[in-house]
């Protein structure tokens, strides 16, 4: 039992706003009230949210630590001591697991997704998960580049059912498309898709029939969490083109789209970029089933890590550095440049500026929601900081000053963009917005029946130092961060979808795996309890 | 199966028959304290002796266990303060971190891969399964991929490939540096192409750029060769899709590593002597601190590592306290302080490994055992040492 006491709660989910209130958990769960004696956090003067939700980051698996092994430089100048509650580990950019879940809980997140996984190598992610500790963490499993799935795409084959299949045989939460045709293309000699009606060479399928089959399968399994799209063409300039296509084949369908910073630049390919994010805000603005988290660029160190391994090809040219390229095979792909995001530098100042204006631009923040694309776009240690530019114009067109000015005059940012966002819209786009897109009805708010992930701040004027340092981190009911200090580390919950394919689907899948894979069908499906628990299921078929 | 035991094994090739003899002989008491058997939580309370006192203990081996024995030697190496290292060659690992890799699953090689050039390696005697899974073979190869072999003479399986090249190991990373020369059309040094076979290795490099899929198999190397492979096969990968793999022997070598960076940041020789883990190649190997008497305490699992270390690392691991997690009667463990034969992953414990290639495999337990597994010994020697410990 624990009631947090006349705090300012900001719970938009629940219309409350900034209200003087106590917030009662008990059972790890908000209730609506307690005993007088129950325990109590005085939280007069502090601010209080639901915990933040990450509903794009890449936090573990094979990707992830493939980038971990990369860069030994980053990890000496960023080390955890082993303490009498939490296990030692290294940060930089990306942190080791026990560090991961240790850092996102001091910052106030409490549930984070990681955006891609390659279904075959689901162990891992899960083995990782599970030494990530405190936050609840979902994953979400690649499907653009799936030979198999192309093939019931291309012949009209029960394509939900397999999409079922594979969820269930890997305890992920949702569906991601990553440059859907354009990483199998690569792996077909160094090639790419670049719009939506390319054809697969040999296959006979298009990007945009990969799009619409695998949108609608998930639309019809009616799974807590749309499809979520990585759109083709990332990266490259012309590319809000391609995006507008992308949003207009969902139509009418219900879609995420990844960082769209990435992906809302004008121009033509191989000249210099500029702004397309007006564009796309208005575009979103009208389309109330499409939505999308921005993969805001914050300045300084960064590794880029995805499975759109073209664009990594790409980023090896720029940088000249280290990069790693992993094929994986009838699935996906894999590539990895450690990057750093320039303030002087034309292509970064305008992609940070993008990212400005496509938070400042919308109107809807339910449905624009935050995120660096961790660690591709920074770390999700920035996010502070990309709060206060939110919310602190002063400081913002500080900012801008600082960077390159021409990258300023290809956007609106050099206007002196009035809007400054409230408490109550940053306790959207970090908590109840994600929540509510991911369709976890018990996360990102403070109504009665909601899981007891609560997070309580210290006003201050400085939002970055503000957000930085949370005064309490409650999770489950449990205080977990006191005065910016862990008190205590549990495990935190796999979160999965529950889905219930028909045994029949692996008569159909078998031939296909005896072509395409080097494991057997039997051997594919994750059946380990140690990998597997704990976990919630949530149910698909609740719908929107 | 029969009476609960293990008749015959089928599908397996001989490395594999050779693993579960081993793993299904008669096994050593649980427990042994000096060579005596003794209770389970005796020799659970000396080991936890032995390393809570050492000044630099040593946790190594870890190729031959699951990945759930490995998170709890990582523990238990930080509870301890200690140096944990797997038992293989950290070379190859140390290249990848300088320069990263261009590589890719088993199942690519076998699907697209119309090039495959084995580098100083014997697949055909070290993993006999891999040729004919990747359709490599002989008899499987279909027309129009083509296998080159490399090495000093003529291996196994060098008899299988379309084309070998005779190099001596001496000469590896001169070749391979006149390779990437060659693929960059960069002019080569007249007395260093003197000393190499250039025709056969101009054919070559003309075969991996002109390839759609080509794939390299690696076998055991130092530093700078590793490092020169990789680096031709970035330049490769600008003008082709070109990937390498190491090849392993230890089944689960590559979840060590995983396991390892995953939890500390980094594939191997990590310490935590001070409380946080820090890594240097060299400097905290295993062979490397034992071979020059750093170490005063080892906890070796499932590894055999007198049969397998230099004679001066051997000579030092006999000379202090040991103490030998494995399922199997080895010579490391007979020699040990303290000696566990736990249940084997994959005979008579259920267990996760990662493939050479990074794929997680499950392996199953066939036959029921009351022994222990790796994980449950380690977890609790750790426990026994920090009660508390978080996580």
């Amino acid at each position: 039992m624990l009631r947090i006491a006349q705090g300012r709660v900001f719970d938009p989910a629940n219309g409350v706003d900034g209200e003087l209130r106590d917030v009662c958990l008990d059972g790890g769960k908000v209730v609506e009230e307690l005993p007088a004696h129950a325990p109590r956090i005085d939280a007069g003067g502090m601010v209080i949210m639901p915990g933040g939700v990450d509903i794009h980051s890449h936090i573990a698996g094979p990707a992830v630590n493939a980038a971990r092994k990369l860069t030994p430089e980053e990890h000496r100048g960023d080390v955890l001591d082993r303490t009498a509650i939490t296990r030692s580990g290294t940060g930089g950019t990306v942190p080791s697991t026990f560090t991961t879940g240790y850092r996102y809980a001091l910052l106030g997140y409490t549930t984070v997704v990681d955006a891609a996984t390659p279904p075959l190598l689901a162990r891992h992610t899960l083995a990782e998960l599970r030494d990530t500790p405190i936050v609840d963490a979902a994953f979400l499993v690649l499907m653009g580049n799936n030979l198999s799935l192309f093939d019931l795409i291309r012949n009209a084959g029960p394509l939900n059912e397999a999409v079922a299949w594979w969820l269930e045989a890997t305890g992920g939460y949702g569906v991601k498309l990553v440059n859907p045709g354009g990483v199998e293309m690569w792996k077909r000699g160094n090639r790419n898709v670049t719009s939506l009606d390319d054809e697969v060479e040999g296959l006979g399928v298009t990007p945009r029939q990969v799009l619409e089959a695998i949108a609608g399968a998930v639309d019809e399994l009616a799974l807590p969490h749309p499809v979520h799209v990585h759109c083709n063409n990332l990266g490259v300039a012309g590319n809000w083109r391609t995006t507008l296509d992308t949003l207009d084949a969902l139509q009418g369908r219900r879609a995420h789209l990844a960082h769209l910073q990435f992906h809302a630049y004008g121009g033509t390919p191989g000249k210099r970029p500029r702004s397309r994010a007006p564009e796309l805000a208005e575009h979103l603005d009208a389309h109330p089933e499409h939505s999308a988290d921005v993969g805001q660029v914050m300045f300084g160190p960064a590794m880029t890590m995805t499975a759109d391994a073209p664009v990594s090809a790409l980023l090896r040219e720029i940088t000249g550095g280290k990069w790693v390229n992993a094929d994986l095979e009838a699935e996906t792909g894999c590539g990895i440049v450690p990057f750093a995001y320039r303030e002087r530098n034309y292509v970064h100042a305008l992609q940070w500026a993008i990212g400005l204006e496509l938070f400042l631009l919308s109107r809807d923040p339910w449905r624009v929601v935050l995120s660096t694309d961790h660690p591709n776009g920074g770390s999700f240690l920035s996010y502070p900081r990309l709060i206060r530019l939110l919310m602190d114009r002063d400081f913002r067109n500080e900012q801008i000053g600082r960077v390159n000015q021409k990258a300023i005059g290809r956007t609106v940012l050099g206007d002196d963009i009035e809007r400054q966002y409230t408490l109550g819209e940053i306790a959207i786009i970090t908590r109840a917005g994600p929540a509510r897109l991911l369709g976890l009805a018990d996360k990102g708010h403070l109504g009665v029946g909601a899981d007891a992930d609560v997070t309580v701040y210290s006003e201050h004027e400085d939002r970055e130092q503000m957000f930085a340092t949370p005064r309490y981190v409650i999770k489950g009911g449990r205080v977990i961060v006191e005065d910016g200090e862990l008190r205590e580390a549990p495990a935190g919950d796999l979160l999965r979808v529950a889905v219930d394919p028909d045994e029949a689907i692996e008569g159909t899948l078998r031939p296909l795996f005896e072509e395409h894979y080097s494991v057997r069908l039997d051997n594919y499906p994750v059946r380990e309890p140690w990998l597997l628990e704990p976990a919630r299921a949530i149910p698909a078929g609740r719908g929107p | 199966m029969a009476d609960g035991a293990l008749e015959r094994v089928t599908g397996t090739c001989p490395v594999g028959d050779a693993w579960f003899a081993e793993r299904t002989a008669d096994a050593p008491p649980v427990a042994r304290l000096d060579g005596r058997e003794v209770d389970l939580a005796d020799a659970v309370e000396a080991s936890a002796a032995i390393l809570h006192e050492a000044r630099l203990p040593l946790v190594f081996g870890l190729g031959d266990t699951d990945c759930e024995g490995q998170r709890a030697a990582v523990a238990l190496a930080e509870t301890v303060g200690g140096v944990i290292d797997p038992a293989v060659d950290g070379a190859v690992g140390g290249a990848a971190q300088a320069i990263g890799v261009s590589t890719a699953t088993l199942g690519e090689l076998r699907g697209r891969a119309e090039l495959v050039v084995v580098w100083r390696a014997d697949p055909v005697a070290t993993n006999p399964r891999l040729l004919p899974r990747l359709r490599l073979d002989r008899a499987g190869r279909a027309a129009g991929r083509t296998l080159v072999v490399v090495d000093a003479r003529r291996t196994e399986t060098a008899e299988e490939a379309d084309e070998f090249i005779e190099l001596p190991p001496a000469l590896d990373f001169e070749a391979l540096w006149a390779m990437r020369a060659l693929v960059r059309d960069v002019a080569l040094d007249r007395e260093l192409a003197a000393r190499l076979p250039l025709d056969a290795l101009e054919r070559l490099a003309g075969r991996l750029r002109a390839c759609t899929y080509g794939a390299v198999l690696q076998g055991p190397a130092g530093y700078p060769k590793a490092l020169a492979l990789l680096a031709l096969v970035r330049d490769l990968a600008r003008l082709a899709h070109v990937v390498a793999l190491p090849l392993r022997e230890d089944g689960n070598a590559r979840g060590a590593e995983d396991v390892l960076a995953w939890q500390t940041g980094y594939p191997a020789a990590v310490s935590f002597a001070r409380g946080h883990p820090r890594a240097r190649l060299g400097e905290f190997s295993a062979a490397g601190l034992l071979e020059r008497g750093e170490t005063d305490a080892a906890l070796v699992v499932g590894f055999d590592a007198l049969r397998h270390l230099a004679p001066p690392a051997a000579d030092h691991l006999r000379r202090i306290p040991t103490i030998v997690v494995d399922p199997r009667a080895t010579e490391t463990a007979a020699a040990a302080r303290v000696a566990f034969a736990t249940a084997a992953a994959g005979v008579s414990r259920d267990g996760t490994v990662h493939r050479m290639d990074g794929v997680p495999l499950t392996l199953r337990a066939p036959i029921a055992s009351e022994r222990v597994g790796d994980s449950e010994v380690l977890a609790a020697i750790a426990a026994r040492i920090a009660p508390e410990a978080g996580n």
